[in-house]
Formats: structure tokens, sequence, C-alpha cells
């Protein structure tokens, strides 16, 4: 077990389960800075799964499959936009649809395309390779998990950042934040809420879209019916609890990701596999409650002792 | 105006995509026309013991009704290839069925039952099929407002006692311990034979991906741990769970863990979860058993991972129930288990199967075969029957 704890296979383990976590929880810090819940991100990412798989097999080459999946994931935002924004809707009401709509959609559009219900086999996608970074492969222990990532892994490393620095050194990271904030105090100095919010919307369609590209082009080679598997809640939960920073939510997921990887090692021991499923939720229910109680402190200091 | 036209337009997408993959389809194959058109003659061309099979000069009648669709590659096609084999064989003047497709989504649900209740109220078949454990509640019901029609139930334990035993239901289950037995006794005895490329036979472990932890998946288990303790003692069954049956890249990182820790060979039973354990010994180039439905042909890419896979077929134990009714010898108001013996079960015999495995590995488990028909093995089961 702790041999196993200690091979780079566990962290590699570890990246992976975290990745398209990631992405997800991302695309929800975007939102929930503007202000909106966007609880569609398992539908996003479900139906960016199969898109994935039909553009990447239709185009032949992953990073047209890619671009043309953050295309439709950024639509699918746009959709959401629209109906919380423009027609008012409750926005998880609007999300529930589109979860729901992904369930039976993507099987639906599986079927026309490939003839399959169950999994996506017969469409030859492609997916996105490993990334063997030079010399760095070299060190040992190490090099085995900094180089031969999935190329999507790397990028979602990248996207905190980007994402970090998006949101808060430029101006309209700041207008994000402000409408988030305080709609009313942000429109009272000329800032479009909705424009932001659409803006704000659209790219967390576009984030959570690549995690869902992840799912069947890179850990899967494949899309199989409900591959997101909730992983869009969990992602919903790890940008909570990281307080919604691209930062914080990277932790989260990194510490959910190797919850999950954990769990997954921990089958291969004596241990009941009821009490090891039950790991990752624990991990969460743990880690809620240390960030509720920090944040009482924080508040507790800040009302005077 | 553009507003009204994207709202239409989205609106129209959702209905489509909710109704549309419900996939109604009404009469798909029975020509039902002919088959009423040509009253059986009461005599029959087939073979002599066909001669029995229509007593009354009228066709027998089955209706098909699946919980999901045509083009599962697994149940409900072998369902209607077993029920299409053998109106080709009595011919359609004898026995004729009708195929109705609900559908399979939650959206479908809904109208399993009224369906059900349809067909039985319309009185024109002899026998009303289906199968799974989420229509056993739609025929308890059936069942009890129409004593008069029959039913056979597959692939799901008809609890008689608990709905007042009815004796109109024939229940077939299928005893997938006894080819898991098969399946096990071929990993143990594929991880320690070294002509298979990419073995590690210093390593006497076997994998087992398995959905969720219930009765059916552990009579999978308990077949395959007994075949492969059987033919080397020391083998070590290394198990894993998903938790559900839909999460494949979680099914992938189990099986890779148990790849990575000296399993060479696995066996999936955990549905869509299940392709991560095949994607997994793609990645690895070891092994992984296929089952439900032929995973070699259907998965041409991973064809090379996988040796075989275990079936039950559905359709060979419909056959044989349409003809022991027509002989009047089936027993309605019980359930009975077919394993190899009935042609309940099968192991996968084919080209694919004679190039990946070695001919001293295919000879044991064709004697292994017989001696489970002869009774010989008594495979234990997880299901208390």
């Amino acid at each position: 077990m702790l041999q196993n704890l200690l091979s780079p296979d566990f962290f590699n383990a570890i990246l992976r389960a975290t990745t398209p976590i990631l992405f997800a929880a991302l695309a929800s810090s975007v939102a929930s800075k503007s202000g909106i819940t966007n609880m569609a991100l398992e539908g996003i990412m479900l139906f960016s799964a199969l898109f994935g798989v039909i553009f990447s097999a239709m185009s032949g080459n992953w990073a047209v499959g890619l671009l043309l999946t953050m295309a439709a994931g950024g639509i699918i935002g746009l959709l959401l936009a629209f109906f919380v924004l423009n027609l008012k809707t409750d926005e998880i009401l609007a999300a529930i649809a589109i979860n729901l709509m992904a369930t039976g959609g993507t099987v639906l559009l599986m079927l026309a395309v490939s003839g399959d219900r169950g999994s996506s086999t017969s469409i030859a996608s492609q997916s996105v390779p490993r990334l063997v970074i030079p010399l760095v492969d070299r060190i040992p222990f190490l090099g085995q998990i900094l180089s031969g990532q999935n190329g999507m892994t790397y990028l979602a490393l990248l996207a905190v950042a980007v994402m970090h620095l998006f949101l808060y050194k430029t101006p309209l990271g700041l207008k994000i934040r402000a409408v988030g904030e305080n709609k009313n105090a942000a429109e009272s100095v000329g800032i479009s809420a909705r424009k932001i919010q659409y803006i704000a919307l659209i790219l967390s369609g576009v984030l959570a879209s690549m995690g869902g590209f992840f799912l069947s082009g890179g850990y899967m080679n494949m899309f199989t019916k409900d591959m997101s598997a909730g992983k869009g809640y969990i992602a919903l939960a790890a940008s909570a609890m990281g307080g919604d920073t691209p930062v914080g939510a990277c932790l989260v997921s990194l510490l959910f990701g190797a919850a999950q990887a954990l769990a997954n090692m921990m089958q291969l021991t004596d241990i009941p596999h009821e009490l090891i499923q039950m790991v990752p939720y624990l991990t969460t229910l743990v880690g809620l409650g240390i960030y509720s109680y920090a944040g009482l402190k924080r508040r507790q200091k800040l009302a005077g002792k | 105006m553009m507003k009204k036209v994207l709202a239409m337009l989205l609106a129209s997408a959702m209905v489509v995509s909710i109704t549309a993959c419900g996939g109604n389809n009404d009469d798909t194959t029975a020509p039902d026309a002919a088959g009423e058109g040509t009253e059986a003659p009461a005599e029959t061309e087939d073979g002599a013991s066909d001669d029995a099979a229509a007593p009354t000069g009228e066709t027998y009648r089955a209706a098909l009704l699946l919980n999901g669709t045509l083009g599962d590659k697994s149940f409900y096609d072998s369902a209607n290839e077993g029920l299409t084999r053998l109106r080709d064989e009595l011919g359609a003047d004898v026995f004729d069925f009708k195929v109705e497709q609900m559908g399979g989504t939650a959206a479908d649900e809904s109208k399993w039952e009224p369906t059900l209740l349809d067909y039985c109220d319309s009185g024109e078949y002899d026998v009303i099929i289906m199968g799974t454990w989420q229509m056993a509640d739609p025929l308890a019901k059936a069942a009890e407002q129409y004593p008069d029609q029959k039913f056979m139930f597959f692939d799901e334990q008809f609890d008689f006692e608990g709905n007042g035993n009815p004796q109109n239901i024939y229940n077939i289950l299928y005893k997938q311990n006894e080819v898991s037995y098969l399946v096990g006794a071929a990993a143990a005895m594929m991880t320690t034979d070294e002509t298979i490329e990419g073995i590690d036979p210093s390593t006497k472990k076997i994998g087992f991906l398995g959905g969720m932890d219930n009765a059916v998946i552990n009579d999978f288990l308990k077949g395959y741990e007994q075949g492969a303790k059987d033919v080397d003692p020391e083998m070590e069954v290394v198990v894993g769970w998903v938790g559900d049956f839909v999460d494949s890249t979680k099914g992938k990182d189990i099986a890779l863990g148990q790849y990575q820790s000296g399993v060479d060979v696995g066996y999936n039973v955990a549905g869509n979860a299940g392709l991560g354990q095949i994607e997994a010994a793609g990645d690895t180039n070891l092994y992984a058993f296929g089952v439900d439905s032929d995973q070699a042909s259907l998965l041409p890419d991973y064809a090379k991972n996988i040796p075989t896979s275990a079936l039950k077929n559905v359709g060979n134990s419909l056959y044989r129930a349409i003809n022991l009714d027509l002989e009047g010898k089936l027993t309605y108001g019980t359930t009975e288990v077919l394993g190899f013996a009935e042609g309940g079960v099968e192991l996968v015999k084919d080209a694919h199967y004679e190039e990946m495995l070695p001919e001293n590995i295919r000879t044991t488990l064709d004697e292994l075969e017989q001696k489970i028909i002869s009774g010989e093995i008594v495979v234990d089961t997880a299901i208390e029957r």
C-alpha cells in the first residue's frame, strides 16, 4: 500500500482525476464571481465529451476538435445566460434542464452519428497526446510526474494562472467581480451587469467544455453514456470550498483528485469497499468543515474578537 | 422578433431531444398482415416434432416488449434474434411475434406500464415477453389484472410469493456464475502462460471490475473466483468496485491500479464503466474479458486486448421456452435458471477467440464446460434460488 502511494503512478492518477474537476471548478468560480451559480457544468461537460469525440473525428485533429468543442461549450453557456438573464428563468432550474437534456440528448446524438447507444466506439476520435518535456523527464521520480502528463492536464494548470490574472489583474475581471459583489452598485457606475454576466457564463461554458473534452479525449478515448458521472457537481463544491477563486479551486480540486485516486488505490487492499467509496465524500465533508470553521474564526476576528 | 424565433427554436430542440430518444417505432419486424392472412393449415412443413406445435390450427403469437430499443447489441437484440430464428424455422403461420420498443430513458418509464396493459387488453397475444428488473413491478400488476394472459420474464428474479403466486408467468434467469467460471479458469491459465504476449507469469493475480456490489454481479464474481482457484488454488482475484455502471473514467483508474499491481488479465462486469477496464487493458497492453455482448467485435480497436466475452443468451432461452410452450411442456408460475446445459449462457468461441487463446487453454475450457453440463462441476452461486 505504502509502496503504491509513493509510486509515480499514484501521483499521475491524482493529476488525471483532478484535471476534469479543475476545469469545471474554474468554470464554476468565474460564474460565481459574476453572481450566478452555474449548475449546468455537469450537462456542459457531458455534451462536450460527446462533441469532442465527434469534432475531433470529423476534423481528424484533436486541436481543432478541442477548439470546436470550446465554441460549443461557449454556446451552451450563452444559452444558459439567455435563459437566466433575458427570460428570467431560475438559474438552478435552467441548469437542471440543460443537465437533463445532456443525458438524453447525448445518447440521441450519438445514435444519429454512430448508430450506437452505449459508447462511441465506432467513431474514430482523436485524443490529446501525452506531453513529454525534454530534460525534465530524465529527473528521477519527479520527472515521471512533471513530464508525460496529458496535454489537457498542463492546460488546466495553465488555465488556473490565466484565470487568476484575468479575474484580478484585468479591467474586465474587476467588472465581473464588481457585478458579483453588488449588481446595483456596479450598474450605478455604468457597468452593464447583464453584459458582464453574459461574458462570465460564456467563459464558464468554455472552461467546462474543456473538462468535458478531456473525459473522452485523454482520460478515456471514447465517449460512454453518462460519463461525466457527477464530476460537474463535485467541481461546484470544489469551487465553493476554494472561495470561488481560481487558486483556491485548484487546491481543492487537487484535494478531491487525491481523495479519488486514494480511494481507487485502496481498492487493492482488503479494506471493505463500502468504506473506501466514502473517502472522496468524507474528504469533502471534512474540507467543508475546516473551511467554514476558518471562515467563522475570521469573521469573529473582524468583529473585534 | 429574433428572440421569439430563438426561443421557439430552443423549445423545439428540447422537445425533440426528449421525445426522440424514446424512439417509439411500432411495428418493426413482424409482418402482421401476412401472419393473419394465412390462417394456419394444421400441417407444417418442418420436422415431425413441430406437428404438435399448433394444436388448434391457430398461430402462436408473442409480443416482445422492450423497455429500451433494438440496437443495444446485447439482451434486446439477442431476444429479437431468438424469436426471429424461431419464426424462420416454424413458419409465420405457426409462430409469429411483434416487437414493441418502449424506449429506455427515464422519460419513457411512464409509458411502460400502460403499454403492457394495452397489450394485455388486446388479448391478441398468446404470450407477452419482457425482461430486466425495471419491468418487475408493471408485470406484477398486469399478471394480477389479466390472470388469463401468459407472460415470460427474463433476466430478473420474479417475486412469486410476494405477488400472490401468479400462475401465468414463466421466469427465466441465467447462470452467469457458470459462464464466469470459464472466464475465471481462462484468466488464471492466461496469467501464468508466458507464451501469451505481455503476460508476466510470475504473479498469480487476476482482476475483476464490478459495477455495484449486488447479488447478480457477485454471482459473476463467485463463478470467476471458483474457476480461477480450480485451475490454480494460489490464484489471487483482485476485486474493484466502481460504485455505479456509468463512471468509465473511474473504472479505468481502478483497473489501471490493478494492472500496475501485477494483474495481467481482468474481467469487466460494470456496464459502461467496464469500458474503462478495457481501455486500461489497451493502455497497458494486457487483457480484459468482455461481458453481455461480444465486446471484441464491438470494440475493434481493443479486440487484441479482449480474448472473448461471456454472454447470457436471451435469444436461446426464449427460443427454448416457446418451443416448450408449443409442445405444452412449459410450466408457468415457476422460475428456471438456465446454464450451459440449456444454452442460456455461452462463451463466445469464434475465430478471434481461437487466435487469442492457445490451444491447450481452449481444450481445457471445453472440458470444463462439459463437466459443468454433466454436473461434475457445480458452480457456487451468490443468488439464493
